[in-house]
C-alpha cells in the first residue's frame, strides 16, 4: 500500500503576531507535518535559519510577522521583509524556488487568517510539488 | 579594509562541481565586515550549496570552518584538520588569503569564492567605497587627503578633466568627481595654492606596475 | 612659412590674424577615402585641422596616420594626443615619429574615459596626465631632451596646444587651470564649444585679469547646431557642455527643415561676438560629421 508523503511546512512566527494552540495542530493533522518555531520578533529570521529549515526537509516555510507599523520593536518586521527577500532570491538561484518561502502579516487572535495561510501554502505545494532537496 | 563580494552561487557551484567533500573556509576579518565571507556567510553558502546539489539529486558533503584571518599562519593552522578531511577548499577570504591557504596546503585544491575588489572604508551602513590604490608613494598631503590616484577615474594629478559636472565624474553620475572634492577640501583648509603647483609624472615603480611587492622588516626577523 | 616659425598655424597667430581651425574625425576603419573627402572640404578653408585621437574612446584610424594623410593632401594638421591609451614611452615615441613625418602641431589631452567607447572592457593607461604631456613636449622642443633627460637626436619642435573648458565645474578653478596649462607649456588653447556667451566672456575676463590672454593664443570653440534635439542632447548628455535654454528654444522655435540654418545663424552670431572679444585669437569650428558647413560658416563670417 502506498502512503502518500505528507508535505512538511515550517511556520516561524513572531510571538506578538500569533498564538500557537492545540486546535490549530489538530486542524491540519492529516494534511501536513507542521513545525512551529517561536521568535521573539520576526526580525530574528536569520538567512541561515531559513535555509536550514529547507535542509531539514521543509517543502515550504511561512513566516508570520506583525502588520506594517505594528512591530513593537518598530523595525523588526521591516528587517524580516528584507531578509526574507534576500533568501527568496537565493532559493531561486539554488533551484528550489523562492516561492516556497513567504512572509505573511498576521495579527494575534486571527486564527481564521492563519488557517487560510496554511491552506493556501498547501495548495501552492500541490502545484510546485514537494521539495526536491528533501 | 579589503572589500570583496561573494561570487554568484552559479559560479561557485561550477567551481566545486568535481568534488564530493567540500570545505567552505571563512575568514573573520575584512570579508566578514563586508559580508562576503565571514562565519555567517560561510554558513549560508554551505547550506545553499547543500540544498542546490540536493535539488539536483546529488548528495555532497559541505563542511564549514572559519578562522580569524586567512593571511596569517597562526590562524591558518587551525584549519589544518578540516582541510585534511576534504577534497577541496572553497576559501571565502580575499585573494591574498586564498593564495596563502594554497601555499600552506600545497597538495589541496583551493578555490576562490570571493571576488576581491578594493581597499576601502565603510562609508555608511551598507556602503563600502574604494579609497586607496596602494600606489606605494602617498601624496595625500598635497591633495587635502583625497586621493586622485584612486578616486579620479583618469588618475589625474594636476586638476580635473573637462568632464567634471555638478561635482560628479563623467564616468558615473553617482560618483563624486575626486577633483571637486580636492578643491573643496583645499578651499576649506586654505590651501588652494596647492592647485597651482605643477605635479610631475608619477613614479609608478612603487606600485604594482613595478611587479608584485614585498615588505621585509629585518627588525622582526631573528 | 618663415624659417623660424614652428608651424603655419603658429605663424598666422603670431602675425595677429584671427585664426580658424576645424576638426576631422578619422574613419572607423582603414578607408583612406573618408579622410580625402573631409580633407577636400576643408582645404583652403581653414588654417589647420585637428585630427582626433580615438575620440570618445572609440577605435578609429590613428591620429598620427590620419594627420599624415592630410599632410599629403596639402592641409596642416593638429595632431590630438590623449594620455588614456599610451604610456609615456609610447607617447614620446609617437611625438618623435610624428615630427619626422612632418606634423608640427599637437593638442595634449587626457581623453574621454574608455567606458564611453567601443571597448569599455579595456584597461586604460593614464600613466601621465595632459599637464605632464604638455611639459614633456615643451621640454623636448626647448631643451631637446626626452622625459628621462636624454638628449634627443634631433628634437621635435611642435606648436603646443591644450584644451580648456570654461563650462565645466568648478568655475572658479577653471582660470587657475588655464594658468597652469600655460605654465606647463601650452602655446595655444582650444576651448569647448561656446553657446553660453555670457559665461564664456566672464571666463575670458578673468583670464585677461590674470594676464593669461597675453601669454597664450585662445581659440574659442564653436559648433553649429543641427536641431533642437541635438541642442538638448548636448546639454544633458555631453559632459562639460552648457547650452542655455534660450538657445534650445531658438532651435525649437523654427520649423524642422530650417533648424540647420538657424544653427548656422547662431554660430555666425557667436563668431561675430567672439571676434570682438579681447583675448580671443581665433575660432575652432567643430562641425561634427558636417564638414560641409565649415566652408559656409567661414565665408559667411568673412574669416577667409
Amino acid at each position: 500500500m502506498n502512503e502518500t508523503v505528507k508535505p512538511k511546512i515550517t511556520v516561524m512566527y513572531c510571538i506578538n503576531s500569533f498564538v500557537e494552540q492545540a486546535a490549530f495542530h489538530a486542524a491540519f493533522k492529516n494534511d501536513a507535518d507542521i513545525a512551529f518555531v517561536k521568535l521573539a520578533c520576526s526580525s530574528m529570521v536569520k538567512d541561515v535559519y531559513l535555509l536550514r529549515a529547507f535542509e531539514a526537509g521543509s517543502d515550504a516555510v511561512a513566516v508570520f510577522v506583525c502588520p506594517e507599523g505594528h512591530c513593537r520593536y518598530v523595525e523588526g518586521n521591516l528587517r524580516a521583509g528584507k531578509r526574507i527577500a534576500w533568501v527568496q532570491a537565493l532559493l531561486d538561484e539554488i533551484g528550489l524556488g523562492g516561492n516556497r518561502l513567504a512572509l505573511h502579516h498576521m495579527s494575534a487572535g486571527d486564527d481564521a487568517g492563519a488557517e487560510k495561510v496554511i491552506k493556501d501554502t498547501l495548495a501552492a505545494l500541490e502545484d510546485s510539488g514537494l521539495s526536491p532537496a528533501r | 579594509m579589503i572589500v570583496g563580494e561573494q561570487k554568484s552561487l552559479a559560479e561557485i557551484k561550477d567551481l566545486v562541481m568535481p568534488y564530493d567533500k567540500i570545505l567552505v573556509l571563512g575568514c573573520g576579518t575584512c570579508v566578514k565586515t563586508c559580508f562576503a565571507g565571514g562565519e555567517d556567510e560561510t554558513a549560508v553558502l554551505a547550506s545553499a550549496l547543500r540544498l542546490a546539489f540536493k535539488t539536483e539529486g546529488r548528495s555532497v558533503r559541505v563542511s564549514e570552518f572559519t578562522v580569524e584571518r586567512q593571511c596569517e599562519d597562526e590562524f591558518i593552522q587551525e584549519a589544518s584538520q578540516a582541510v585534511k578531511e576534504n577534497d577541496c577548499v572553497l576559501s571565502l577570504a580575499c585573494g591574498a588569503g586564498v593564495q596563502a591557504i594554497a601555499r600552506r596546503f600545497g597538495k589541496t585544491v583551493v578555490l576562490p569564492g570571493v571576488n576581491t575588489t578594493f581597499i576601502g572604508v565603510l562609508e555608511k551602513q551598507g556602503l563600502f567605497t574604494e579609497e586607496c590604490a596602494g600606489c606605494g608613494d602617498c601624496k595625500l598631503a598635497i591633495f587635502g587627503a583625497v586621493c586622485p590616484v584612486t578616486r579620479c577615474a583618469k588618475k589625474l594629478l594636476n586638476g580635473p578633466c573637462g568632464g567634471s559636472q555638478n561635482g560628479k565624474c563623467e564616468v558615473n553620475p553617482d560618483t563624486d568627481c575626486a577633483w571637486q572634492l580636492i578643491i573643496h577640501r583645499l578651499e576649506t583648509l586654505g590651501q588652494l595654492d596647492n592647485l597651482r603647483t605643477y605635479i610631475p609624472p608619477k613614479d609608478w615603480r612603487t606600485s604594482n606596475a613595478g611587479g608584485p611587492r614585498k615588505l621585509v622588516r629585518e627588525d622582526h626577523i631573528i | 612659412m618663415s624659417e623660424n616659425a614652428i608651424s603655419g598655424l603658429q605663424q598666422r597667430l603670431s602675425a595677429g590674424a584671427f585664426a580658424v581651425t576645424a576638426e576631422c574625425g578619422p574613419p572607423r576603419g582603414s578607408n583612406l577615402g573618408v579622410i580625402q573627402q573631409k580633407g577636400e572640404l576643408l582645404k583652403g578653408v581653414v588654417d589647420a585641422v585637428n585630427v582626433t585621437d580615438n575620440q570618445t574612446a572609440i577605435v578609429r584610424m590613428s591620429s598620427i596616420a590620419a594627420c599624415v594623410h592630410l599632410l599629403h593632401l596639402g592641409l596642416e594638421p593638429v595632431m590630438q594626443m590623449v594620455t588614456r591609451d599610451r604610456n609615456r614611452i609610447a607617447l614620446q615615441s609617437d611625438i618623435l615619429g610624428a615630427y619626422s613625418l612632418g606634423i608640427r602641431n599637437i593638442l595634449c589631452l587626457s581623453g574621454d574615459h574608455q567606458s564611453f567607447g567601443s571597448q569599455p572592457d579595456a584597461l586604460n593607461v593614464f600613466d601621465i596626465d595632459s599637464m605632464n604631456l604638455l611639459r614633456a613636449v615643451k621640454n623636448m622642443r626647448d631643451d631637446g631632451k626626452d622625459m628621462s633627460g636624454f638628449e634627443l637626436n634631433e628634437a621635435p619642435r611642435m606648436f603646443i596646444g591644450a584644451a580648456a573648458n570654461p563650462f565645466a565645474d568648478p568655475f572658479e578653478y577653471r582660470v587657475i587651470r588655464l594658468a597652469k596649462k600655460i605654465g606647463a607649456g601650452a602655446d595655444f588653447i582650444q576651448t569647448q564649444c561656446v553657446y553660453n556667451r555670457e559665461r564664456f566672456k566672464e571666463w575670458i575676463r578673468l583670464a585677461r585679469e590674470e594676464g593669461l590672454t597675453e601669454k597664450v593664443y585662445i581659440l574659442a570653440g564653436v559648433t553649429p547646431l543641427k536641431s533642437a534635439g541635438m541642442a538638448r542632447y548636448m546639454n544633458s548628455k555631453v559632459a562639460g557642455m552648457d547650452v542655455p535654454e534660450a538657445v534650445i528654444q531658438r532651435m525649437a522655435g523654427v520649423p524642422k527643415q530650417e533648424a540647420a540654418q538657424e544653427g548656422i545663424k547662431i554660430c555666425l552670431e557667436t563668431i561675430a561676438e567672439l571676434r570682438e572679444t579681447k583675448g580671443v585669437h581665433g575660432v575652432h569650428i567643430m562641425a561634427i560629421e558636417w564638414e560641409q558647413a565649415v566652408g559656409e560658416i567661414v565665408s559667411a563670417a568673412g574669416l577667409k
